[in-house]
């Protein structure tokens, strides 16, 4: 019986001790009062992660303004030697820092549009407890795609997939009552396929070298999800014959690049646009 | 000749009292020119940052991207430094040494800190024992780094000149990094209770 109350009384003793070691929080922003015990006036400093102060008190009791616990984190009060520790801790959601990767991305592409987004309370503090935040990204289309994330100390984050239509998409994260608007430039990405044909050119009257040449062009030029390849993409011909090779960088313009070849029979002619290969003529000699 | 005619006594005394003056003279500015090194040395010694302290970077826990090794050397070197400034800053209630590694908001909580101390008369000298830091965010961009850092500090906490206290022991911080021309730049430092 008497092993019993021993241990009861350790236990409520631990207890106590624990209570009493406990750290005061509170929220950033909200006064509060300290009780520091001790009787009598002193001087009291207050440390902060954004403050110091220095205040003449009557103890045991000393008040704290919201400006003096605007900055989340741990503060020490001191008086006769004595420190206190008081935790502040970060107020509901209230801004979003929210930050978008690329700004032009090609269409159709996996996991290429990434967004992380840092959540503070109205003090720039950073939220630490779990919030539930969604990341929309809608195509100029209209269509929608939504991943939502858990941040974990202020933070979180996802990967969607470009949409197939070229334009402006809107890349908005939500958490809470905030959200953050981003707009990211999808852009037709590689042409699919490059199709030309060729053509004997008019004859110039200026030309005196009386030499014929040929005029190929191609078809517009799209990507897989059917959006005209940018304007000013080079695309390249090429034309193997029997005097060599012949190279021609040509931009596109208006969805179409053309160019100007030198004209001889058996002639090899190809185009290309980046990683992509077009269809292949042999001028004289049947496609 | 006079120039074969042997100095007389006199003249011998003349001479090495001349000399002596010479290298008298000699010794004063060579000691003149020893202390105008030392004394235009001197601030640079009173005011120089202390050496930063050890920080231990570990990022296996990294996500969404893996950070690499040149990164984490980097932010090795860079958050030593911030650290180095700040621990000074803060006992000298200079503000600027805080612009080469600090941005955002934690620069200006720390600005803010600084003002009220100087205002106050009060400082604050934090005496590094060293870091370890474990890398838990690092965005697919490489746009922002977010880290928990376990440090080892003694803070000693004045009033002018009179040390009010001094506590010893680990402190928690929450830091976000985020790259700038040639460095990484803390721009948020929060100190925790826990991770």
């Amino acid at each position: 019986m008497k092993r019993k109350v021993t241990f009861i009384y350790v236990v409520v003793l631990l207890f106590a001790a624990a209570a009493s070691a406990q750290v005061k929080q509170v929220r950033a922003g909200e006064a509060t009062t300290v009780d520091l015990g001790g009787s009598g006036s002193a001087t009291v400093y207050l440390f902060g992660p954004a403050t110091a102060a220095k205040r003449k008190v009557q103890l045991p009791k000393v008040e704290l303004s919201a400006d003096d616990l605007s900055a989340a984190g741990v503060y020490t009060l001191i008086a006769n030697g004595k420190a206190t520790k008081l935790v502040v801790t970060a107020g509901p959601v209230s801004e979003l820092a929210f930050l978008a990767r690329p700004s032009r991305v090609p269409t159709a592409a996996n996991g290429a549009i990434n967004g992380s987004a840092f959540l503070f309370d109205k003090n720039q503090n950073l939220v630490r407890t779990p919030e539930t935040v969604q990341f929309q990204l809608q195509e100029p289309s209209g269509k929608e795609e939504t991943r939502t994330s858990t941040s974990k100390n202020g933070v979180a984050w996802a990967r969607m997939n470009s949409g197939k239509k070229s334009g402006a998409a809107q890349f908005v994260a939500r958490a809470g009552e905030s959200s953050v608007r981003r707009v990211v430039q999808q852009v037709a990405a590689d042409p699919c396929n490059i199709h030309m044909h060729a053509a004997l050119a008019q004859p110039d009257a200026r030309d005196v070298s009386n030499s014929t040449r040929l005029v190929v062009e191609t078809d517009p030029i799209r990507d897989c999800s059917g959006n005209a390849v940018p304007d000013g993409t080079i695309v390249t011909f090429t034309s193997v014959g029997k005097h060599g090779r012949s190279t021609v960088d040509a931009r596109i313009k208006q969805g179409i690049a053309r160019a100007e070849l030198p004209s001889e029979p058996g002639e090899r002619l190809s185009v290309a646009a980046g990683v992509v290969v077009g269809n292949e003529i042999v001028w004289g000699g049947g496609q | 000749m006079r120039d074969d005619a042997k100095p007389s006594p006199i003249d011998f005394h003349l001479q090495q009292l001349a000399r002596d003056r010479r290298v008298v003279r000699l010794l004063v500015i060579a000691a003149a020119l020893v202390l105008a090194v030392v004394l235009s040395a001197l601030p640079l010694w009173l005011w120089a940052s202390p050496a930063p302290a050890a920080v231990k970077v570990e990022t296996s826990s990294a996500q969404p991207r893996e950070v690499e090794d040149s990164t984490a050397q980097a932010v090795r070197r860079d958050y030593a430094q911030a650290w180095a400034a700040m621990s000074h800053a803060l006992d000298q209630n200079n503000g600027s040494m805080l612009d080469a590694n600090f941005a955002g908001t934690a620069r200006e909580k720390l600005g803010r800190a600084l003002k009220a101390q100087a205002a106050n008369g009060l400082h604050r000298r934090i005496v590094d024992h060293g870091h370890s830091v474990r890398v838990t965010f690092y965005s697919l961009d490489g746009s922002a780094m977010q880290v928990e850092d376990t440090a080892q500090q003694e803070t000693e906490y004045f009033d002018g000149g009179t040390l009010l206290k001094s506590e010893q022991g680990t402190v928690r911080y929450l830091a976000v990094l985020t790259p700038a021309e040639n460095s990484w730049k803390v721009r948020i430092l929060e100190t925790v209770p826990n991770f």
